[in-house]
């Protein structure tokens, strides 16, 4: 895979602009064009123009940013009020059945079968998107084991927690081996490990098995965890659509540097080089070393004879990116 | 953990068309609708009544065989249940083209129904899951979000509705046709029974599609279980109740109530009044017994308001699309 190496931070007025595009480019899954939603008056999406390639997308925006109507609107939840949308290469809205057989979406809030057994509930999910039912049911196991539920399968989902349910939503959304998933806050109300565990998950979907997901969340943390592409929606616009990897570069000149010891040693080397340095309360020295590269840092390392047990560059990009794209959006508006 | 491959897999195989994920849809809700006990032995009470109804067609079927065990039985009765037997065992050997038409329409037209009724009851008892439950947990997301429209999503459902009327009210109602007619002493009770078992399909199928349409309206009116499980109950029982009292006042509101409308449609359909001037003409006493019922009665039984019943089930199925068309929506 090869993205572009331009970063673009679009304001509200100008919209996204696809720059120069390699070869070697995944295909598109998501395309809009001037896309609108509104209910009533109110706009949740403004004119939205993109387009986005294979791969693990996050889809970053504060709360009631659109990020859901966005994600509602490509799977024809929601009727576009104007504009053109295409998934997987289809016109959104014409081929309704045909997209979202390929398709798979994990919606934000509890939505299940009442009286069903978890495995039930998935063999029923992937016979409505077209799977003969003994294939229903076999891969449905596959999946619950993929998700890692056990005999709780067995179950009725009412009496599941969180956690097993987010389990669930995930193992009916990928059942008929769909080639993109939409993730709506997939780790809300998990604890840390369930949160783990889940990102685990979705991050192999695209890394290892090839299926694209589109993962919203306001939790940054998330989306930096498992996600290539960002998009930053905010009060219905597209802020900013650039691989992860762009937005960190832009960001450089700052990286958190783990030692096992020798902290005050390491910070007074950094602050004679009138570097900014500070103790993270995770033990962690955070270094501004100014430079576009990490090789001042490593050399700083290196002849003090400190072997770091890990280095993070860039470690607050995101959050970085994400505030500075608000303030412009907030400026503009 | 488990002990086999866990890892994911991709699957290429065919997809079933759209019309196996609409009959999987409402498999999965007849499904639903029979794990309820209270259902499952509703549907055993209508078999059952399906086995009656068709030694019924048995016994009379018995008064054409000489010596049979029911000729033999019926000597010991009462002087005019024999008079009786006999003139209708008259009338099936001399006019069997006439007789069992005539026999079995008047049969089946009481045994439809009166099955009509269980079959509403068991419908009501469904309405909370047809659309009301997905409503209540949000499953309509999940159908939406699947290789399903929402035009499927209806169909299946209403197929579910279908079906169940078909398990406690059609099905029965074939079976004893069928079981009554081969238990018969001639094959062409079949052919003379033709009928009647028409106008069971036209009935039948005719009401068993208003029915369910207008339980997936009253499903969709709320996402809560009891509200739509009572309107369903009050609508059925308040308009039995208030039918008898419009009679008396303003007619037109009787054609509130969907059953009056059916038992309607099925006068008209079954043609009940004919048959039963025809049975007067051909056996005299049957006649002498029936000459009790009022004028009034025969009245209605021969000009059922059938013009203002398909009306009125128009209107309420109109109603109920536009409930359907306003709230089964995904958010």
């Amino acid at each position: 895979m090869k993205y572009s190496k331009d970063s673009i931070i679009c304001l509200p007025e100008t919209g996204f602009e696809p720059k120069v595009r390699s070869e070697m480019e995944p295909p598109l899954v998501i395309e809009t064009e001037s896309l609108s939603k509104s209910f009533g008056k109110q706009k949740a999406l403004d004119g939205l123009n993109l387009k986005v390639s294979a791969g693990a997308i996050g889809l970053l925006g504060p709360n009631g940013a659109g990020k859901s109507t966005f994600m509602k609107c490509l799977l024809q939840l929601q009727p576009i009020t104007s504009g053109s949308a295409k998934l997987l290469g289809r016109e959104v809205g014409k081929e309704g059945r045909e997209i979202r057989k390929r398709v798979g979406y994990t919606p934000e809030q509890d939505c299940h079968i009442p009286g069903m057994v978890g495995c039930e509930y998935v063999t029923y999910c992937a016979e409505l998107c077209g799977l003969p039912f003994q294939v229903a049911r076999q891969r449905a196991h596959e999946m619950l084991d993929f998700v890692g539920m056990g005999q709780e399968r067995y179950r009725k989902v009412d009496t599941y927690s969180t956690g097993m349910k987010q389990r669930l939503k995930l193992a009916q959304a990928i059942v008929h081996d769909p080639e993109i998933v939409f993730l709506d806050e997939p780790t809300n109300g998990l604890d840390p490990k369930g949160q783990a565990q889940i990102l685990e998950l979705v991050h192999s979907l695209w890394r290892t098995f090839g299926i694209s997901v589109v993962v919203s969340s306001h939790l940054l943390h998330d989306v930096d965890r498992i996600c290539e592409q960002i998009i930053i929606i905010a009060r219905g616009k597209v802020l900013v659509h650039d691989t992860l990897e762009n937005l960190k570069s832009r960001k450089r000149g700052a990286a958190e540097v783990v030692v096992a010891d020798r902290h005050s040693e390491l910070r007074q080397a950094c602050l004679q080089r009138q570097w900014a340095c500070e103790l993270l309360p995770n033990g962690h020295l955070k270094v501004e070393h100014k430079a576009e590269s990490l090789n001042p840092l490593l050399q700083l390392l290196h002849d003090l004879k400190l072997a770091p047990l890990e280095i993070i560059p860039s470690p607050n990009a995101l959050e970085e990116t994400f505030v500075q794209a608000l303030e412009i959006s907030h400026a503009a508006a | 953990m488990p002990l086999h491959d866990a890892s994911y897999k991709h699957w290429d195989g065919v997809h079933v068309g759209v019309w196996g994920r609409r009959m999987a849809i409402a498999r999965n809700g007849l499904t639903a609708c029979l794990q309820n006990k209270f259902t499952r032995q509703l549907v055993m009470v209508c078999w059952i009544t399906s086995l009656l109804a068709s030694s019924v067609l048995f016994f009379v079927g018995q008064l054409l065989v000489a010596d049979s065990f029911v000729v033999l039985w019926m000597e010991n009765l009462n002087p005019q249940l024999q008079a009786f037997a006999r003139l209708l065992s008259t009338w099936l050997e001399q006019h069997p083209e006439i007789s069992v038409r005539t026999t079995q329409n008047v049969f089946f037209y009481y045994y439809s129904v009166y099955l009509m009724r269980f079959s509403i009851f068991a419908l009501g008892m469904a309405i909370p899951l047809l659309i009301t439950g997905d409503l209540a947990s949000n499953a309509i997301v999940i159908y939406s979000s699947k290789a399903v429209s929402r035009g499927d999503y209806l169909l299946g459902k209403f197929a579910t509705a279908f079906g169940l009327l078909a398990l406690t009210w059609f099905g029965p109602v074939f079976a004893a046709w069928l079981m009554g007619n081969m238990l018969a002493p001639d094959w062409r009770f079949f052919w003379h029974s033709r009928v009647a078992i028409g106008h069971v399909f036209l009935f039948g199928l005719s009401s068993m599609f208003f029915l369910s349409l207008l339980a997936l309206g009253v499903s969709s009116i709320s996402s809560k279980q009891k509200t739509t499980t009572a309107l369903w109950f009050i609508w059925w029982i308040l308009g039995g109740v208030l039918t008898p009292i419009a009679m008396q006042t303003k007619p037109w509101l009787r054609h509130l109530s969907f059953n009056f409308n059916l038992d309607q449609i099925a006068l008209a359909v079954f043609n009940i009044g004919e048959d039963i001037r025809l049975a007067q003409d051909n056996i005299p006493i049957l006649g002498e017994m029936l000459r009790g019922i009022r004028a009034r009665t025969m009245e209605a039984l021969t000009n059922p308001a059938t013009g203002g019943s398909v009306i009125a089930l128009v209107l309420m199925a109109g109603a109920a699309m536009w409930f359907i068309h306003k709230k089964v929506k995904p958010e």
